[in-house]
């Protein structure tokens, strides 16, 4: 089991990298999150989702979700996004597996384009 | 200020180059909370500089639902009033963790001047380099110089050196301020504020605060926009169903403002299939429609769709606010697609019916069964609340449950400062003037 992204409800409010970043720092801030929302393509509208897990990366492509084996696909997804901390330095997802209601991204999505499978 | 703010006020002098610092105290965030608030304050104190204030909202940035608004408080070139513009997409976000809570813009740079705010540390950098590039070449060699393409732009194009119907731009699109304030920019030899932003707020007592984000997300989840995205909805929503038909066809898809849960932004594809989700091998695509003041004019007028969206995009590379060109076609009898694309670059003013300190770029009327929203009086103060606590103007009208008993409570428990709903009706009065 494990988080997944609808690509196609997600509207990069990023409201999902907040409160990741929230459960990795209790703080405000971005840095430490494991769901990452891929933005730097604004001129063709193209954005999606990136989550780390321990072993793989969930990639939430608008044309479809993907799941890549870490240390089988390149870093990051192309270098628009480079400067953000590497996917590959932050931690894994953890469900966040000390609350007892589970993922607060899921928790805290506005469309529920995040859900556990 | 400890909590939910980066403790920081920037002053920066054009005329000199210099930049001081000073702490954000408690005493000014108890007295006038945030945003538009703090703005307004920070203004009148620099009154003698004319300055343009960027701000961020006490919530702007956090887990509270809607937080994604950050405020730029300037004398508006078209009323000669002083208004406040919604800074949303992710720059109210990226202000807020820069290190600056908020950041006084003071008198006139000699030469092209360009700011780059990044970590608690404000350059004041020459802007020649940016010279002749409009405002999609400006941003993409910014965040190319800097290395980053996360970095956010506030800034006017070229159009700004001209007309006063230049807008504010956010990277590269319209950031729908209505108040002529590029050219505010502009007067200062102000070309861009590149804002770049890695830092972390500290909450004060965060397990109830986030719980009560939670909660609060919960409670508007189920509003009455629930299951709706984007400017066709929201047309929908407000009636509008010729306006909704019409941008229909070429939609894209929708995003949203930072932390905002209502989708309030449309891409058109003015290329190839909007049905495609792929990433397109093309670099533009399009256009994003930030607010429905240009299409619904457009609209009426009886453009075409396409060349409807090629004008505003075309809008957008000068740095013109495509809500106040489509309101001068429209009062001026121009109406011929080919014909406004050809005066844009000369396309000026007068412009009528600007009035209020807020952007008139969130629609007054009745939306998704809200008719509290047509009612003024409703529509100023919801206006005023969001700006003091950098919550989405939009956003603020469409969900009622963000009660202002609620965000007070909220304000204390996040800082363990002590604020009441007096002093929160005494800064919408300032804020509304």
């Amino acid at each position: 089991m494990g988080v997944k992204i609808d690509p196609l409800k997600c509207t990069a409010c990023m409201a999902c990298e907040l409160a990741c970043g929230y459960h990795r720092d209790d703080a405000f801030a971005l840095l430490s999150s494991c769901i990452v929302v891929y933005r730097t393509r604004d001129k063709k509208d193209y954005f999606g989702v990136i989550l780390k897990e321990e072993e793989d990366l969930v990639i939430a492509r608008p044309e479809g979700l993907e799941v890549k084996r870490i240390g089988a696909v390149e870093e990051g997804g192309g270098g628009g996004d480079a400067s953000a901390k590497p996917m590959l330095l932050r931690e894994a997802c953890d469900q966040c597996e000390d609350r007892d209601d589970g993922p607060l991204c899921m928790q805290i999505c506005p469309v529920d384009a995040i859900y556990l499978d | 200020m400890e909590f939910l703010a980066s403790d920081q006020i920037a002053i920066v002098d054009l005329a000199s180059g210099e930049v001081e610092t000073e702490e954000f105290s408690d005493e000014l965030c108890q007295e006038k909370i945030g945003g538009a608030g703090v703005n307004l304050a920070l203004y009148n104190q620099h009154a003698d500089g004319d300055p343009i204030v960027l701000g961020a909202g006490l919530f702007t940035g956090s887990l509270v639902p809607g937080s994604g608004l950050g405020v730029l408080t300037a004398k508006s070139p078209l009323t000669n009033t002083v208004v406040h513009a919604p800074l949303t997409q992710y720059l109210g976000m990226e202000l807020k963790y820069s290190g600056f809570d908020y950041i006084v813009i003071k008198n006139a740079a000699a030469a092209p001047t360009m700011l780059w705010v990044h970590d608690g540390i404000l350059d004041v950098e020459d802007a020649s380099g940016l010279a002749g590039l409009d405002v999609w070449a400006a941003v993409d060699k910014v965040r190319a110089d800097k290395g980053d393409d996360l970095i956010q732009v506030l800034g006017a194009g070229p159009a700004a050196q001209s007309s006063d119907l230049a807008g504010l731009m956010i990277n590269y699109w319209a950031a729908g301020d209505r108040f002529g304030l590029g050219r505010a920019l502009a007067a200062k030899n102000l070309r861009l504020v590149a804002i770049r932003g890695l830092g972390l707020l500290e909450i004060a007592e965060d397990e109830d605060f986030v719980a009560q984000c939670v909660a609060l997300q919960a409670a508007v989840k189920g509003g009455a926009w629930a299951g709706s995205r984007g400017l066709v909805d929201l047309a929908k929503a407000m009636g509008q169903d010729a306006l909704a038909g019409w941008m229909a066809p070429l939609a894209h898809r929708h995003r949203a403002n930072f932390n905002t849960p209502f989708a309030a932004n449309t891409f058109l594809f003015l290329e190839g299939d909007p049905a495609e989700l792929a990433e397109p091998a093309q670099a533009e695509m399009g256009v994003l429609l930030t607010d429905l003041g240009a299409p619904a004019v457009l609209q009426q007028m009886g453009l075409e769709l396409k060349d409807a969206g090629a004008i505003v995009k075309q809008c957008a590379k000068l740095g013109l606010d495509p809500g106040l060109v489509a309101k001068v076609c429209a009062d001026t009898g121009k109406s011929d697609a080919a014909a406004i694309s050809g005066a844009l670059e000369s396309l000026s003013g007068p412009v009528e019916g600007l009035a209020g300190p807020f952007s008139p770029s969130v629609p007054r009327a009745a939306m998704f069964g809200i008719d509290q929203a047509a009612d003024e009086a409703w529509w100023t103060r919801r206006q005023a609340v969001a700006y003091i606590f950098g919550l989405d103007p939009l956003f603020a009208l469409l969900a009622p449950e963000l009660e202002e008993a609620k965000l007070v409570e909220l304000a204390a428990l996040g800082t363990v400062l002590e604020f009441s709903q007096d002093g929160l009706d005494a800064v919408i009065a300032e804020v509304c003037g």
